[in-house]
């Protein structure tokens, strides 16, 4: 099992674990997809319109240094306007979460072995950034 | 110099914060070594092999007086009383105590410095011509372009964890003191005949096992698309640089991989999404930090010709210091100046904090309270008026400070090698020790002019060796140190493609180090015609007589 941290009237929890929100997702990987599933990516996987289709999507992270899964979120989010649930799944670490949410992550599945109260407590480590994100379309230049 | 605005400071202050809950989370077994590596590098902290070292981000290698100060403060408190100039512009400590990293960086953040993403995977310091603003054959200043990208790639979401480290120097002089042809990427600054900033994209460079020149892959990119074309260049190094070697990560061998023609079109394939989004640069934006770089107010300077001609006369080491470590200025009446940190004895870059306190001083008193770091591991006085240079250089001298050899061959690049550094195959300090005692002879070393050596303690090349006119490399051979020569490397200027350099032959133990630099010398003020510099020289002749007459049986 993992700890499962989402966004419920725009604040960071952990999922209720007797909530609907802990259903056991059915993933399926892209070769058996069919429109409605829910996606499992692999962090090299080249982009496919119908995606969009898509109950759910995870980009399964291989390891904390990865960040393939980082660019492939961005591009699910600016490249096919994807608006669904994009989840971090795998290597998930509580370190990496603020740039996931950056990139437009918007849920976790943090591995069980993490504390998921460390995890909240660092998923956002600065009040704004330099540069735009597709959490934030302003740059730190708009702002000034 | 670019000021840091509240942004700016808070950014850096929650930075700090971050960082003092990762250590105090690592100290209490909650991340373990792995993990806690990755972040403490990403803060520019290495584990040594004699302790940790903390390496401090001096943004393209300008800092304030009062900054340099702080460091000499940091140089006494926390370390052993000295730090060490980098090849990139930074500065490192060697001796800092992990559980107080915290606290330096609080400390330094006081003074606007951090050391993020000074290692680790990602985009590192950026880097430029160290009299950048000051040197008289430069186009442009580079400077706010550098700022512009510094901001850009601060904890960029998507690219803090690359493939592999990823260093991007800029340059806007004649001669590239940036040494763009050997960085992930290179850019090349300048005007076009509208006035207008545009940028030259050379990507692929680098040393290491695999020295590669960049190649060109866009010309005549506006300033306004400069970061939304770098974002798709690094999108596409990311998601294609191979992950499975580290030695095989860095973007030149992606750029081999795909040929440079398949990673241009890829490169404006991603690009065409992006182009003219959200991270294209306002005009007020780019203005807002040219401004920041305005020259200083310069005041009108007394003709000091005569003066200088006297002195020279009467001094002929302030002479030969004048000759050597001071160049023209963009503003009449003023000169840079090279304060170089290579007196025989003293390990290449290390300073001392009397020495730091020293230069922080003198900069507050001549020269607008700027310093620079140069990649040569030099101090650099940007803009001192010259009717100062004679008591500037009495205190030099003072403060050992006064050197007057710079780009000359005892002024070489070195890393901290075997001695420090757990990368490391073999020493390089006690060889540049070695070579600076054998070639301690000034007369020899003017009459040798112009020679760059560099020394790097291993294949991973901090110390530059493959752009050294003489560069050696530190490898191990069954155990043992030996070193292998090579000549006729250059980082290249606007008249001279840059090059790498050539291999003279087998490797050689320590102890036969200074014999063969001897002879190579030897052989090249036999052959050099007039006023021949060493480079020109081995142009002309290549590697052969060398390879030659280094080998050939002893009598």
């Amino acid at each position: 099992m993992h700890h499962l941290i989402n966004k419920h009237n725009d604040e960071w929890q952990l999922a209720d674990q007797q909530g609907s929100d802990q259903q056991m997702v059915e993933w399926c990987d892209a070769e058996n997809w069919q429109p409605g599933q829910a996606l499992k990516l692999s962090v090299d996987a080249e982009l496919d319109p119908q995606w969009t289709q898509a109950s759910i999507i995870g980009i399964d992270f291989p390891a904390l240094t990865d960040g393939r899964g980082l660019s492939l979120a961005v591009l699910l989010r600016t490249r096919l306007s994807y608006s669904g649930d994009l989840r971090g799944v795998g290597a998930v670490h509580e370190d990496i979460l603020h740039f996931m949410v950056r990139c437009g992550f918007s849920s976790f599945e943090l591995p069980e072995s993490r504390d998921p109260a460390v995890a909240l407590n660092c998923i956002a480590p600065h009040k704004q950034y330099y540069q735009n994100s597709v959490a934030d379309p302003l740059n730190h230049f708009d702002r000034v | 110099m670019y000021q840091y605005t509240e942004f700016d400071r808070s950014f850096i202050e929650e930075r700090v914060d971050h960082y003092r809950e990762q250590t105090s989370r690592y100290l209490n077994g909650q991340l373990s070594e792995d993990e806690f590596l990755q972040l403490r590098l990403r803060n520019g902290l290495y584990l040594q092999r004699l302790a940790p070292m903390l390496r401090v981000a001096i943004p393209y290698g300008t800092l304030s007086s009062q900054q340099l100060f702080a460091l000499g403060k940091v140089a006494r408190e926390y370390d052993r009383g000295y730090g060490h100039l980098s090849t990139r512009q930074n500065m490192q400590f060697n001796w800092p105590e992990l559980a107080e990293v915290p606290d330096i960086l609080a400390d330094m953040a006081k003074v606007d410095l951090h050391a993020i993403q000074t290692s680790g995977s990602c985009i590192r310091n950026v880097t430029t011509d160290h009299f950048a603003g000051a040197a008289a054959d430069e186009t442009i200043d580079p400077r706010p372009y550098c700022e512009i990208i510094r901001q850009w790639s601060t904890n960029h979401p998507e690219f803090e964890w690359l493939p592999r480290k990823f260093k991007i120097a800029v340059t806007g002089a004649a001669e590239d003191r940036a040494a763009i042809g050997v960085h992930d990427v290179g850019l090349r600054v300048y005007r076009d005949n509208k006035g207008e900033v545009q940028f030259d994209v050379y990507a692929g460079g680098g040393l290491g096992r695999t020295p590669v020149l960049g190649a060109l892959v866009r010309s005549e990119l506006p300033i306004e698309h400069l970061l939304t074309y770098l974002e798709a260049l690094m999108r596409v190094y990311n998601r294609y640089g191979r992950r499975d070697n580290k030695y095989k990560a860095r973007i030149k061998i992606l750029v081999r991989a795909m040929g440079v023609d398949g990673f241009r079109a890829k490169v404006d394939e991603e690009w065409s999404h992006s182009k003219g989004g959200p991270g294209t640069l306002p005009e007020a934006e780019i203005s807002r930090i040219e401004d920041f770089f305005a020259p200083p107010s310069y005041s009108e300077q007394l003709d000091v010709t005569d003066v200088l001609a006297e002195r020279r006369l009467a001094n002929p080491k302030f002479s030969q210091w004048l000759q050597h470590n001071v160049i023209e200025h963009k503003a009449p009446g003023y000169a840079a100046v090279t304060l170089s940190t290579k007196a025989t004895g003293v390990p290449p870059g290390d300073v001392s904090d009397t020495q730091i306190d020293a230069v922080a001083q003198w900069a507050a008193d001549y020269s607008f309270s700027e310093v620079r770091i140069s990649h040569e591991q030099n101090f650099v006085l940007p803009h001192v008026p010259k009717q100062q240079l004679f008591e500037l250089w009495q205190k030099a001298q003072a403060q050992n400070l006064a050197t007057a050899n710079a780009r000359l061959i005892t002024d070489m690049i070195c890393c901290p090698g075997g001695d420090y550094c757990s990368l490391a195959n073999a020493k390089s300090i006690p060889v540049a020790e070695a070579l600076q005692e054998r070639f301690d002879d000034y007369d020899f070393q003017y009459d040798l002019g112009e020679l760059n050596l560099n020394i790097s303690g291993c294949m991973n090349a901090c110390g530059h060796h493959h752009v050294g006119h003489i560069g050696i490399l530190g490898v191990d051979k069954k155990g043992s140190e030996f070193y292998q020569i090579s000549l006729g490397g250059h980082a290249g200027h606007s008249e001279l493609a840059p090059s790498l350099g050539q291999i003279v032959g087998p490797s050689i133990p320590r102890a036969e180090v200074c014999d063969v630099i001897a002879k190579i010398l030897k052989i090249y003020v036999d052959l050099r015609l007039e006023d021949e510099s060493f480079l020109s020289c081995f142009k002309r002749v290549g590697i052969a007589p060398f390879k030659e007459r280094i080998y050939a049986p002893s009598h």
